[in-house]
């Protein structure tokens, strides 16, 4: 582990402040569950450590007006745990309480984990840390080193979106829950604050996919705003992994419906697990507009959220699990707070 | 003797282990520690050419780089029928990706890291290594083969055969606890903390490494956080850590990464078996060909032969042929991972089995239930005990089995859920060791046994705890149970189901030699109380027994070789009777209608270990091992890109074990019955067997549920899709 400093302002001036001084080496770090990690794996070699945690004010959960509020300070478990959000929208507790362990959870903020890169073998264990023995080509951590993923075992890999310089999966659940329900994120950085959609905060990878996040220089997120809508009521976050508890998505769906009886007036439907980023669907909500939810009806809106997939050696099942996993999220979502 | 079921008692450790207080081999806290790193090679094969060291010294905290120059030659191999050399140290030629080449000494872990990352050495590739047993330049070495009768006459009388290949895949163990060695040198001894399940193991492979004599070396394996075979051969880094701590003159430590683990440790190989079953025309099964087997290093131990041996024990066919040999690759030795052999052969024979009986349309527990084994034709000698049908019978019983629908895919839930019903049964050899024991009983209210034994969480000190409160009226609160230590006691290595049956009869005896002792004492004289008050009011300040126990079949010429450091294993194939443990695994499988996620929510278990001597312990031991199968079965499998060699799923996150919410009731019972003659308290042997013949449940039941039959594990989602 290589020497850095470290410093804990307690204003988002300040961070910002630190982080242009700091130059290139600078990242900021909040529950530090990724970065800590990546650090170890010599995949992250920060020299100056910019904690943003004793910044007051930016931890609230409001959960009441037109626009549910979350501060990007906020824990994952913590939102998680929010009665309005358990009985409205379990699309986003889903997201967040199907992520890693509470443990985690309890470190992890909201807005950190929009953060977080990717899970990708290559990518993690060939940095050449002494804790592993391997040293593989990546293109996201070493622009123009090549992929050694794209042939290698890529049971794991993205089938959505991938590049020929990239494959990678973007990891999280919690972005895709929020892009689905078109959430706004909340930035402050030199230049002062703005808002994007969430969805915007994400970069394909084309042949640059060491450049994953549209944040400027010095940026912070501050919050997360998501729209109220009563296809919160009937919505679900469904995620199909190796294992039933603490283990990244093999395919995951998060999915609301607005419904007026059982017909479907508006669909958000999003994938994880299978893309480079959060993957909005809008085939699939294009395929269920109109129409009374059905396994048929499911089935082919499942299908269509997997158009244009691209199966690589071994990740080909992804696509067929995916399919399935946005139609069993359907039925779910659809038979949730029965009128 | 008594042989009298023993009651439930709580594990001795519970208390210490909950409050984290427990004390494992890296927790020892030393003055002057150096903290060590090893630097791993990132070539799958060929040669170290040269270390610079220099940016590694330049680290600050940094105090010496040691590499292949700073080491003593390797041992070389003893020649035919002598032990196998111990692990070498450091040595410039790599055998596979993760070997060490170099370690770091530092003042801090930080410091110790960062110098080894810093090293960049330089290298002389081999290109054309080989990563997988179907590569090029693999080379296959056959075994003898292990026959009973005329397997190929019978299989011509065979009216139904079933043939099939079936595949166990790489799998590593991930114990919470890290392989690890601290070591220190004074006044002349060299102590080494090792969680080891074997610290004469160790103590034999560092002593001939260093060149050091048997008085020299003490090795200390207080607890062990998840042994199951990782901790029960020589460890790579002992002998290197050692070293580095008679050449600094100062204590070292090294825990190693768990990626390096990976490389270095001990692990499950790939394995292939083809099993061929015949059936006469009343469907009894009468001939077994199977051939098997596995990924092997180069210069690997492993043996394959062990795959062949569950099989004919189960089912009382007579006529066998089994055949077995090694691939060999290049990767690091293949050896011990809970039910190493008998976990892979029984998934295999236990579907083969279950195939044979839809093809005869039977029902799989019938199937086997019309088919006992009391003999072992391999030996013809008979069984000492197999209470195998009592098992199928008492856990289709407890399972409900007579409620099950033959046909595939005939049980559903009403959301379209698939219900699958497998069962299988398992075996496992017994093994019985020496042992040399002392006990000692104390006026001041202490007590201390010191035996052959480790405790790696299976129970052992609970079940000697067991046998010597029940035998003996002491303070159970001030009883030591001093083992895993070289200077109590002579130690072996503690694996193979063989450590509660070779240590509670010593302490058994040991308990009435005391009794003995005392009565000799007191003479006539009336004294009250336990014995430490009796031997308080007649002024003894102690009093201590030896026994030693040698095992059916041997001889003062296997006491020896324990006695000098080296394994004297009897069993399973004893002088007049062969003796195994049985089991029966029932197991119900879900899967899902459209994800064709696999679930198992209940799991029932019935097992023939001979006489349970730690019930809580036993039924724990028993748990795990059905929980390790499910694991086994559905998601572990390390995964190598042959372009690189090594593993690449190197870590806790992308080698996929078990987690609580993976699984459902597990219902654990036991025949109980004591073997007659294994031993004096009719222990068998358990922490195996529990595991063996589940994951063919498991594949059972998923062929029940869907008609599908998986011959390869793991069955991850893909499969099913």
């Amino acid at each position: 582990m290589r020497a850095f400093s470290y410093a804990r302002p307690e204003t988002p001036a300040a961070a910002i402040e630190a982080f242009v001084a700091a130059g290139s080496g600078a990242r900021y770090i909040a529950g530090g569950t990724t970065l800590y990690d990546l650090m170890k794996l010599r995949v992250e070699q920060p020299t100056h450590l910019i904690d943003v945690t004793a910044i007051r004010g930016l931890d609230e959960i409001a959960t009441d007006g037109d626009m549910l509020r979350f501060g990007a300070l906020a824990p994952m478990s913590a939102v998680a745990a929010d009665r309005t959000l358990q009985r409205d929208y379990p699309v986003l507790v889903e997201a967040l309480s199907k992520a890693a362990s509470q443990q985690l959870r309890n470190m992890a903020t909201v807005g950190g984990n929009l953060l977080q890169r990717t899970r990708c073998l290559y990518f993690r264990n060939g940095a050449g840390s002494a804790s592993t023995a391997n040293v593989y080509p990546c293109n996201k951590r070493e622009p123009g080193a090549g992929c050694a993923a794209q042939d290698g075992i890529d049971r794991g890999q993205a089938v959505l979106g991938q590049s020929a310089a990239c494959n990678a999966v973007s990891p999280g659940d919690w972005p895709v829950a929020l892009v689905a329900m078109d959430a706004q994120l909340e930035l402050l950085g030199p230049e002062g604050a703005r808002t994007i959609p969430v969805a915007e905060l994400y970069r394909p990878p084309g042949d640059t996919p060491h450049l994953e996040f549209t944040l400027q220089p010095a940026e912070i997120v501050t919050g997360i705003a998501v729209p109220a809508t009563r296809a919160g009521r009937h919505s679900t976050y469904h995620k199909i992994r190796d294992r039933e508890s603490y283990a990244f998505a093999l395919a995951s769906a998060a999915v609301a419906l607005e419904l007026d009886g059982d017909i479907v007036r508006r669909a958000h439907v999003a994938l994880g697990g299978v893309a480079t980023q959060p993957w909005r669907a809008a085939a699939a909500e294009q395929a269920l507009l109109g129409q009374r939810v059905t396994p048929d009806i499911a089935n082919a809106a499942g299908r269509a959220a997997l158009q244009g997939a691209r199966a690589g050696h071994h990740n080909g099942f992804k696509i067929e699990l995916g399919a399935r996993t946005v139609a069993d999220a359907i039925l779910i979502a659809a038979a949730r707070n029965p009128a | 003797m008594s042989v009298e079921p023993f009651p439930d008692r709580p594990r001795v450790d519970a208390h210490e282990k909950v409050r984290g207080a427990a004390i494992y081999a890296a927790d020892v806290a030393l003055p002057g520690l150096l903290h060590a790193m090893l630097v791993p090679a990132t070539i799958a094969k060929g040669r170290v050419t040269a270390v610079p060291v220099e940016a590694a010294l330049q680290v600050p905290g940094v105090v010496r780089v040691l590499t292949a120059t700073d080491f003593p030659p390797p041992v070389q191999p003893a020649g035919a029928g002598g032990p196998p050399p111990p692990p070498p140290m450091i040595t410039p030629e790599i055998a596979y990706r993760g070997q060490p080449f170099a370690i770091v000494l530092a003042e801090t872990l930080e410091a110790a890291i960062e110098g080894a990352e810093a090293i960049r050495p330089d290298y002389a590739p081999d290109l054309a290594f080989t990563p997988l047993i179907d590569s090029p330049g693999h080379r296959r070495e056959p075994v003898e083969p292990i026959t009973a009768g005329d397997a190929a006459d019978a299989m011509t009388r065979a009216v139904t055969r079933h043939s099939a290949e079936y595949v166990s895949p790489a799998q590593h163990h991930n114990p919470i606890e890290m392989l690890s060695t601290t070591a220190f040198w004074a006044d002349g001894v060299l102590t080494v903390h090792e969680g080891t399940q074997s610290t004469s193991g160790t103590k034999g492979a560092v002593g001939r490494n260093l060149r050091l004599e048997p008085d020299q070396l003490v090795v200390k394996s207080p607890q062990i956080g998840g042994g199951f075979g990782q901790k029960g051969t020589p460890q790579r880094q002992s002998a290197i850590v050692a070293h580095a701590a008679m050449l600094t003159g100062r204590p070292v430590k090294l825990v190693l990464p768990r990626g390096q683990i990976f490389h270095n440790a001990s692990f499950r190989p790939r394995s292939r078996h083809r099993i061929e079953i015949g059936a006469d025309a009343t469907g009894k099964m009468i001939a077994v060909r199977y051939d098997a087997d596995h990924q092997q290093s180069r210069s690997g131990q492993f043996p394959p032969a062990e795959y062949l041996e569950a099989a004919p024990q189960m089912y009382g066919f007579t006529d066998y042929h089994g055949t077995a040999a090694n691939v060999r690759i290049d990767t690091q030795s293949p050896g011990y991972m809970r039910a190493p052999h008998p976990h892979p052969s029984c998934f295999a024979f236990e579907s083969a089995v279950d195939e044979l009986a839809l093809m005869l349309e039977q029902d799989p527990v019938a199937f086997r239930l019309r088919h006992e084994a009391t003999i072992d034709p391999i030996h013809n000698r008979p069984h000492s005990s197999n209470h195998l049908h009592s098992c199928l019978r008492e856990g289709a019983r407890r399972f409900g089995w007579d409620r099950r629908t033959a046909a595939p895919g005939s049980m559903t839930l009403p959301d379209g859920t698939l219900v699958g019903w497998g069962v299988a049964s398992g075996a496992y050899p017994v093994h019985i060791h020496p042992n040399i024991a002392t006990l000692t009983v104390r006026a001041d209210g202490t007590t201390r046994f010191a035996a052959a034994a480790h405790e790696m969480g299976q129970g052992i000190r609970s079940t000697i705890e067991q046998v010597l409160v029940r035998e003996l009226d002491i303070d159970p609160t001030r009883l030591e149970l001093a083992i895993g230590d070289t200077s109590a006691a002579a130690q072996h290595t503690t694996a193979g189901s063989w450590g509660t049956g070779s240590v509670v009869p010593a302490a058994l005896e040991a308990a009435s030699r005391m009794k003995a002792a005392l009565a000799e004492l007191l003479g006539d004289r009336q004294v009250g109380g336990n014995l430490h008050r009796q031997l308080a009011r007649v002024k003894r300040p102690s009093l201590s027994v030896e026994v030693t126990r040698i095992p059916y079949g041997q001889g003062q010429k296997e006491l020896a070789t324990f006695q000098q450091g080296g394994m004297a294993l009897a069993g399973p194939f004893f002088p007049a009777f062969t003796t195994f443990s049985f089991i029966a695994h029932f197991v119900e499988v879900h899967v899902e209608p459209r994800t064709r996620r696999v679930r198992v929510p209940r799991v029932v278990s019935v097992a023939d270990c001979g006489r349970v001597v730690s019930p809580r312990t036993a039924a724990s031991q028993v748990r795990g091992g059905v929980t390790w199968a499910i694991s086994a079965a559905l998601r572990e499998v390390t995964e190598v890109d042959p372009r690189y060699g090594g593993w690449l799923n190197n870590d806790l996150a992308d080698y996929v074990v078990a987690v609580n919410a993976d699984i459902g009731e597990i219902d654990v019972s036991f025949i109980d019955e004591p073997d007659p003659v294994v031993n004096a308290l009719g222990v068998k042997g358990l922490g195996e067997v529990a595991m063996v013949g589940c994951a063919a449940a498991v594949a059972n039941g998923i062929h029940h549920a869907t008609g599908r039959r998986l011959r390869e594990m793991p069955f991850r989602i893909e499969t099913l899709l």
